[in-house]
C-alpha cells in the first residue's frame, strides 16, 4: 500500500519535474548517442575557446568557408568570392536560401556582425582587423571587405578549425559583446540545439534542422554538404571512463570521442566495436609557461626546463605504451605535414638532466615557487602534471602543485597577477595538430606579448619569422620562414612541447560514416 | 500532542537559519575575490567592478545575508557561474533521478535489513546470526564505488541482466525506470542495510527478553506474529531513528554512485560544482539537501508519537 | 546515652573482614580476548596495519613517488609486487604509504572530534544557557550531510591532509557532542552529583571527577566508529578529487587514479580496496567488541 503510493507519487513528480519526451522505438533507432571528450558547460564559441565548445558549435552554426581534409578552405555559406587585382578588396556573395533556425533568412549584415564579434578574439582576425579599411554589407546577399594590405590567407581564417572559429550568427546575438556569454543558441547549421533538454554536465541534445539546405559538392571535413543522417544526436557526458567503456560495450552509447588508450584493447576485443585513430594530424602536448613572472620570465630557466623535459615520459604517461600513437617532436609544428621542420630543435629530442641542472644554476634561479595548474579531471592533462611535478623536483625547482579542475584552470590562466597572488607559472594543455601545421591559426606560437595566448610570450624574432611566412611568395621562402620560426621558438622557448600523440575514437559497428578528423563530424554518419 | 508537533516544527527554523548562514558564508569564506570568480575568464577590471557592485560586496554582511535569504524565500537561488543558467532550473532538472535513487534504495534497504535483523536476533548465537552480522560489518568496510564497479561488471556487463549506466525517467515506464536503478540502489544500499540490520538486531534482542513477549508466547501466538507484530512494534523507535539518520549516508553515497553509474542527478551536480567552485550551485544544493534532511528527521520525530505513545516530550 | 553494661565473660567477636564472593578466575588479557573475539580480531588486524604504516619506509621496494612511465601498468610480479600504475609507480609501496595517510586521518579525526566534542558536550550539558544555542548549532551542522560538509570545506581550501582532517573532524563533532551531552544530562540528576554540588564542589571538579569518567566508555566506542567513518570518507573525497592531493599516496587517491583502468588492470584498485576494507573492518570489529564488553545495552544507540 505504502509502496504504490510512493511510486505513483514519484511518477507524478517525474512527469512534471523532468519534462523529457518519451522516446518511441523508431526514434531511438535514429538517435545517435555520443560521449564527448568533456562536459559542455557553456556554449558560446567565441567566448569559450575549448575544443568541446567548438565541436558542439559546429553543429548549430555554419561558417562562410570550411577547410577540407587537405586544410584547403572551400566555400560553404558563400556562393563565391571575387578579389580585386591588387588583392585589397574582397567581395563575397552568400548562397541563396540560407535560413536561421528561427526562420529568419541569413543576411549580409548578420555576417558582418558575426565577423566583427569574432575578429578581436582570434589572432588571424586581429591581424586582419589591423589592416582593415572597411567591412560592410553591400546588400542582403553581398558583403565587402576592404584591406590596406593584401592578406592571402583570408579564406583560411574564415574556414579554419582552430578556435575560435568564425561562426555566423544572427545580428542580434552577435551584438553581444565578445567578453560576455550569449544565451540564445540560434544558428544556420545542420542541427538545432534543444535548449529545453539540455542538462549541463549530463547531456546535450541536437536535432536535425529541417530548414538546412546542404550545398553541392563532396563532403570533406568542414567543406561540402553537411548532410545529417540521424534525427537526433544526444551528447551523453560520462565522467568515468570505465563506465563509458562499459556503456559502449553494452550498446548503450554509440560513439565515444576519446577512449583512453589503456581501454582500447578491451574495446577492440568486442566484436561490435570498431576502434581507429581519431585524427592523423594528432595533437601536440604543451607545457605552457608564464613569461610575465618569475621564474619563467628568465630565458635560461625556460631553457633548463626544455633541456630536462623528456618527451618519452610524457607521451607514455599520456597515451600509453603503444608507440604507434606517439613520437618525439623536434619543433613546434605538426609532424607528417609537408612543412614540418626540426630546424634548431635538437635540444628537444633528448633529455639531459645534468646539463639542465647546470643551466638552472647559471640562470640565477632563486628558488621561486613554480605554481603548476593541473586539471585533474582531464585524462590527458593529469598524467602530464604528475610527470612535470616529478621532473621539476628532480631538476631542483620549488614546485607549488595546484591540483584543480579544468574549468578552474581555464579561469585562472587568464589572470596576469603574479603566481603568489592568484596567478600561475605553468599549466598543461594540448593543441590539435590541425591547428599547428603552420603559423596561420596557430595561436600558441604567437609571441607578441600582451596580445598573445596565455603565458604572453614576447619574442620579436618569432614574430618576425611569422610575418615573413605570411608574406612569403613561394613555397621555398615559406619553408625558410618556418625553419626560422622553429629555431627562434626553440631557443627562446615560447612554450615546451611535450610530444606528439594521436588518440583513438571508438564506435559501434552499426554506425557508418565515421571519419578521421580534428573534430568529430556528425554529418554523413548513419545508424542502422 | 499538537503542542509537541508545533514546537518541533518551530524548532527547525533556527536550525535552517544556521544552515543558511553557513551556506551563504561559503562564497565569502573562499579564497580569492568572489567577484573575480564570477566575472570569469576573459573579464576586464571594469567587468569585475560591475559584478562587485551588483553583488553588493561593499555592503554590510548581514544586509547581504538578509537579501540573499529574501531571494531564496522567493525561489530565486541565483545563477550558476559556469553555465549562466538559474540554479533553481539546474536543480529541478536533476532532482528526479536522485529522488528516485534514494527512494528505491530506502525501500530496498529497509525491506531487506529489518527481516535480516529480526532473523539474526531470533537465531542469536547461531551461524545465521554470525553470517548476518558478518555481512553487516563487511558492508560498512568496503567503499561504495568498489561495490558499484563490481556489481556493474558482474550483472551488467558479464551477465547482461541490467543496464550499465544511465537513468530512464519514470514517465517512460516503470520497468525501464526500475532497471536503471537496481544496481545503483544495491550499491548504495549496502551500508544502509548494514546499519539498519545491526540496530534492528540489537533492539530486538532486548525486546525479546521482555515479559510481554513471554506472555504472548504463552497465549499461543505464532513465532511470526511474535517477531513481527509484538516485538518489532516495540523495537521500532530506535530503528526509525537510525533510518532517519542514515538518510545522510544515502545523500553522501549518492554522490559517488551517481558518478559510477552516470546518473544525471544532484549528487553529480554537487561534485562538479564543488570542484569548479561554482558557489551559487553549491549553495543551492547544500541548502536543498539540508532542508530535506531536516524535514525527514522532523517527520520521523513526529512519527514517534504514533509509534510510541509514551513519547510526549 | 547510657552505655550498655557488658556482662562479664561475654566475649565480643572481632568484626569479620569483608569476604568477597568468589569471582570466576579472570585470567587477564587472554581470558578477556577469548570472551570478546571481535576485540581480538579487530585489534590484531589494526595493530598489523599500524605496523605496516609505521615501518613503511623499511618495507617498501621502490620510492612510492618515483615515476617510470616506461614501466607503466605492469602486472603484479617479481619487480612490482602489486603491479605498477599508469605512471609506472609501484603500487605495493604506494599502498604501504597509503596506510600512513588513512590511519593518520582516521586516528586524528577520532581524537580531535572526540576531544572537541567532549569539551563542547560537557560545557553544553552543564550550562543550561549555552545548551539551547549550542544544540541548535549542532543540529544545524548535523543537517548538512557529512560528505557534503567535508567537500564544501575542501572547496574553500587547498587539498592537503591537514585540511581533509579538519573538514571531516568538523563534520563529526556534532555527533560526539550529542552523545556527551546525553550522558551529562542523564548523570546530572544522579544523587552523587547532587551530593557533590551540595558539599560545595566546584562545577569543574564535578565535571572532571564524576561526569567525565562516565562519558569515556561510550565515547571510546563512538571514537572507533568515527575512525572507521573518517577513513571511508577520506577515500570517497579522494575518489571524487576533493581529498588528499595526488602527490601523497592515500588509498583513496590510488583507487581514484586506477578507476578508469579497473577492468583491464584491476590490481590498481583491488589492493588499496582490500587494505582499506580490512582496516575499516578491524576498527569496526574493535568498536563492536569494546561496546559489548563495556555495556551491551549500548548496541541500541551506537
Amino acid at each position: 500500500m505504502e509502496r504504490r503510493h510512493l511510486l505513483t507519487g514519484a511518477a507524478a513528480l517525474g512527469a512534471t519535474a523532468f519534462a523529457g519526451p518519451a522516446i518511441s522505438q523508431n526514434v531511438a533507432a535514429r538517435t545517435l548517442r555520443f560521449v564527448p571528450q568533456a562536459n559542455l558547460a557553456n556554449f558560446d564559441p567565441i567566448w569559450g575557446t575549448q575544443y568541446v565548445v567548438r565541436n558542439a558549435a559546429a553543429l548549430v552554426w555554419d561558417m562562410l568557408y570550411g577547410v577540407d581534409e587537405n586544410l584547403v578552405p572551400q566555400p560553404q555559406m558563400v556562393e563565391g568570392e571575387t578579389v580585386s587585382s591588387d588583392g585589397l578588396t574582397w567581395d563575397f556573395r552568400l548562397r541563396a536560401g540560407l535560413v536561421f533556425h528561427d526562420g529568419t533568412p541569413v543576411l549580409a549584415r548578420d555576417v558582418v556582425a558575426s565577423i566583427t564579434r569574432w575578429a578581436p578574439r582570434d589572432p588571424m582576425g586581429q591581424m586582419i582587423r589591423a589592416i582593415q579599411q572597411e567591412l560592410v554589407a553591400v546588400d542582403d546577399r553581398n558583403f565587402r571587405w576592404k584591406l590596406s594590405r593584401p592578406y592571402p590567407k583570408l579564406k583560411f581564417a574564415l574556414g579554419k578549425t582552430g578556435t575560435p572559429c568564425c561562426f555566423i550568427m544572427p545580428e542580434r546575438i552577435a551584438g553581444t559583446a565578445g567578453n560576455s556569454m550569449f544565451t540564445e543558441y540560434v544558428g544556420s547549421g545542420p542541427m538545432t540545439f534543444k535548449r529545453d533538454e539540455w542538462v549541463p554536465g549530463a547531456r546535450a541534445v541536437f536535432e536535425r534542422a529541417a530548414r538546412y539546405t546542404p550545398r553541392e559538392g563532396t563532403a570533406s571535413w568542414l567543406a561540402g554538404p553537411k548532410r545529417v543522417l540521424v534525427d537526433r544526436l544526444e551528447w551523453v557526458v560520462m565522467p568515468d571512463p570505465a563506465t563509458a567503456a562499459n556503456a559502449l560495450q553494452a550498446g548503450e552509447v554509440d560513439w565515444w570521442e576519446s577512449p583512453i588508450s589503456d581501454l582500447v584493447p578491451l574495446l577492440r576485443r568486442h566484436r561490435n566495436i570498431l576502434v581507429d585513430i581519431a585524427d592523423p594530424l594528432g595533437n601536440i602536448g604543451s607545457f605552457r609557461m608564464n613569461h610575465m613572472h618569475a621564474p619563467f620570465n628568465n630565458l635560461k630557466v625556460r631553457q633548463a626546463v626544455m633541456m630536462a623535459l623528456n618527451q618519452q615520459d610524457y607521451m607514455r604517461a599520456v597515451v600509453g605504451s603503444d608507440t604507434n600513437l606517439w613520437s618525439v617532436l623536434g619543433g613546434f609544428f605538426t609532424p607528417g605535414t609537408p612543412n614540418y621542420t626540426e630546424a634548431g630543435g635538437a635540444v628537444m629530442k633528448s633529455a639531459n638532466m645534468d646539463a639542465a641542472r647546470r643551466l638552472l644554476a647559471e640562470s640565477g634561479y632563486a628558488n621561486e615557487p613554480v605554481t603548476c595548474l593541473v586539471g585533474q579531471d582531464q585524462p590527458l592533462l593529469k598524467p602530464m602534471g604528475d610527470v612535470t611535478a616529478d621532473m621539476l623536483r628532480r631538476l631542483g625547482m620549488n614546485v607549488d602543485f595546484v591540483a584543480t579542475d579544468w574549468g578552474t584552470v581555464g579561469q585562472r590562466r587568464a589572470m596576469r597577477n603574479p603566481p603568489g597572488q592568484g596567478g600561475w607559472s605553468m599549466f598543461h594543455t594540448w593543441h590539435a595538430g590541425a591547428d599547428c601545421v603552420n603559423p596561420a591559426g596557430y595561436n600558441a606560437i604567437r609571441a607578441h606579448g600582451d596580445g598573445a595566448w596565455f603565458g604572453w610570450p614576447n619574442v620579436p624574432s618569432v614574430e618576425a619569422g611569422i610575418t615573413e611566412w605570411y608574406d612569403a611568395p613561394t613555397p621555398a621562402t615559406e619553408r625558410a620562414a618556418m625553419d626560422k620560426i622553429n629555431t627562434e621558438a626553440v631557443s627562446n622557448v615560447v612554450y615546451v612541447p611535450t610530444g606528439f600523440f594521436k588518440s583513438y575514437q571508438a564506435w559501434r559497428r552499426n554506425i557508418t560514416g565515421v571519419v578521421k578528423g580534428p573534430l568529430p563530424f556528425f554529418w554523413g554518419v548513419a545508424k542502422s | 500532542m499538537w503542542a509537541y508537533i508545533i514546537r518541533r516544527v518551530l524548532a527547525t527554523i533556527p536550525v535552517m537559519a544556521f544552515v543558511a548562514l553557513f551556506v551563504f558564508s561559503l562564497l565569502y569564506l573562499a579564497p580569492g575575490d568572489p567577484a573575480a570568480v564570477i566575472a570569469g575568464d576573459q573579464a576586464t577590471p571594469d567587468d569585475v567592478e560591475r559584478i562587485r557592485a551588483s553583488l553588493g560586496l561593499d555592503r554590510p554582511y548581514l544586509v547581504r545575508f538578509g537579501e540573499w535569504v529574501f531571494r531564496i524565500l522567493q525561489g530565486d537561488l541565483g545563477t550558476s557561474i559556469f553555465t549562466n543558467l538559474p540554479v533553481g532550473h539546474m536543480i529541478q532538472q536533476r532532482i528526479e533521478p536522485t529522488l528516485s535513487l534514494m527512494i528505491v534504495t530506502l525501500i530496498l534497504a529497509v525491506s531487506i535489513a529489518i527481516p535480516m535483523g529480526v532473523v539474526a536476533a531470533w537465531k542469536q548465537g547461531t551461524w545465521i546470526d554470525r553470517a548476518v552480522m558478518g555481512f553487516a560489518v563487511l558492508s560498512f568496510s568496503v567503499p561504495v564505488f568498489v561495490v558499484g564497479y563490481l556489481l556493474a561488471y558482474i550483472f551488467a556487463l558479464e551477465l547482461d541482466w541490467l543496464p550499465v549506466q544511465g537513468y530512464t525517467p519514470f514517465s517512460e515506464g516503470f520497468f525501464p525506470w526500475m532497471e536503471n536503478l537496481v544496481l545503483p540502489a544495491t550499491a548504495l544500499g549496502g551500508v544502509y542495510i548494514a546499519l539498519i540490520a545491526r540496530i534492528t538486531r540489537a533492539t530486538m534482542l532486548e525486546v525479546l527478553q521482555q515479559d510481554y513477549i513471554r506472555t504472548a508466547r504463552a497465549k499461543g501466538a505464532g513465532q511470526g506474529s511474535i517477531l513481527f507484530v509484538h516485538a518489532l512494534k516495540n523495537a521500532s523507535v530506535p530503528i526509525v531513528t537510525v533510518i532517519g539518520i542514515g538518510i545522510a549516508l544515502l545523500i553522501g553515497g549518492a554522490v559517488v554512485t551517481e558518478s559510477v553509474f552516470a546518473i544525471p542527478g544532484l549528487g553529480r551536480l554537487t561534485v562538479d560544482a564543488i570542484l569548479r567552485r561554482d558557489y551559487p550551485v553549491i549553495q543551492g544544493v547544500v541548502l536543498l539537501f539540508s532542508f530535506v534532511y531536516v524535514l525527514v528527521n522532523l517527520g520521523i520525530d513526529l512519527l514517534y508519537t504514533f509509534l510510541d505513545p509514551r513519547i510526549r516530550y | 546515652m547510657n552505655p550498655v553494661a557488658i556482662p562479664p565473660g561475654l566475649a565480643i567477636a572481632e568484626p569479620m573482614p569483608d569476604v568477597l564472593p568468589p569471582v570466576s578466575a579472570r585470567r587477564g588479557l587472554i581470558g578477556f580476548l577469548r570472551r570478546y573475539p571481535t576485540i581480538a580480531i579487530g585489534g590484531g588486524l589494526l595493530l598489523a596495519m599500524l605496523f605496516v604504516a609505521v615501518f613503511a619506509p623499511f618495507l617498501w621496494t621502490k620510492d612510492p613517488t618515483s615515476l617510470a612511465p616506461a614501466l607503466r601498468t605492469r602486472e603484479p610480479g617479481a619487480e612490482f609486487w602489486f603491479g605498477s600504475d599508469m605512471l609506472g609507480r609501484d603500487v605495493y609501496s604506494r599502498v604501504l604509504y597509503g596506510a600512513r595517510v588513512s590511519l593518520l586521518v582516521g586516528f586524528s579525526v577520532a581524537l580531535f572530534a572526540s576531544a572537541i566534542g567532549l569539551a563542547i558536550g560537557l560545557f553544553s550539558g552543564f550550562i543550561r544557557l549555552a545548551d539551547s544555542i549550542v544544540m541548535r548549532i549542532m543540529d544545524g551542522m548535523m543537517s548538512i550531510p557529512p560528505i557534503l560538509l567535508a567537500i564544501a570545506l575542501m572547496a574553500l581550501t587547498r587539498g592537503s591532509v591537514q585540511n581533509v582532517i579538519l573538514a571531516i573532524t568538523i563534520a563529526e563533532i556534532p555527533r560526539v557532542t550529542r552523545l556527551v551531552r546525553g550522558v551529562v544530562l542523564s548523570l546530572r540528576e544522579q544523587p552523587y552529583v547532587d551530593a557533590a554540588v551540595a558539599s560545595g564542589t566546584g562545577t569543574f571538579m564535578i565535571m572532571w571527577r564524576h561526569i567525565l569518567p562516565n562519558t569515556l566508555a561510550p565515547l571510546t566506542v563512538q571514537a572507533t566508529y568515527i575512525c572507521a567513518a573518517a577513513m571511508i570518507t577520506e577515500a570517497i573525497l579522494s575518489f571524487i578529487g576533493a581529498g588528499t592531493p595526488p602527490i601523497i599516496p592515500s588509498w583513496g587517491n590510488i583507487m581514484a587514479e586506477g578507476r578508469a583502468l579497473w577492468q583491464v588492470k584491476p590490481y590498481i584498485v583491488f589492493f588499496p580496496a582490500v587494505f582499506l576494507a580490512v582496516t575499516v573492518l578491524a576498527v569496526n570489529l574493535l568498536g563492536d567488541g569494546l561496546r559489548d564488553s563495556i555495556d551491551p545495552r549500548l548496541a541500541k544507540s551506537l
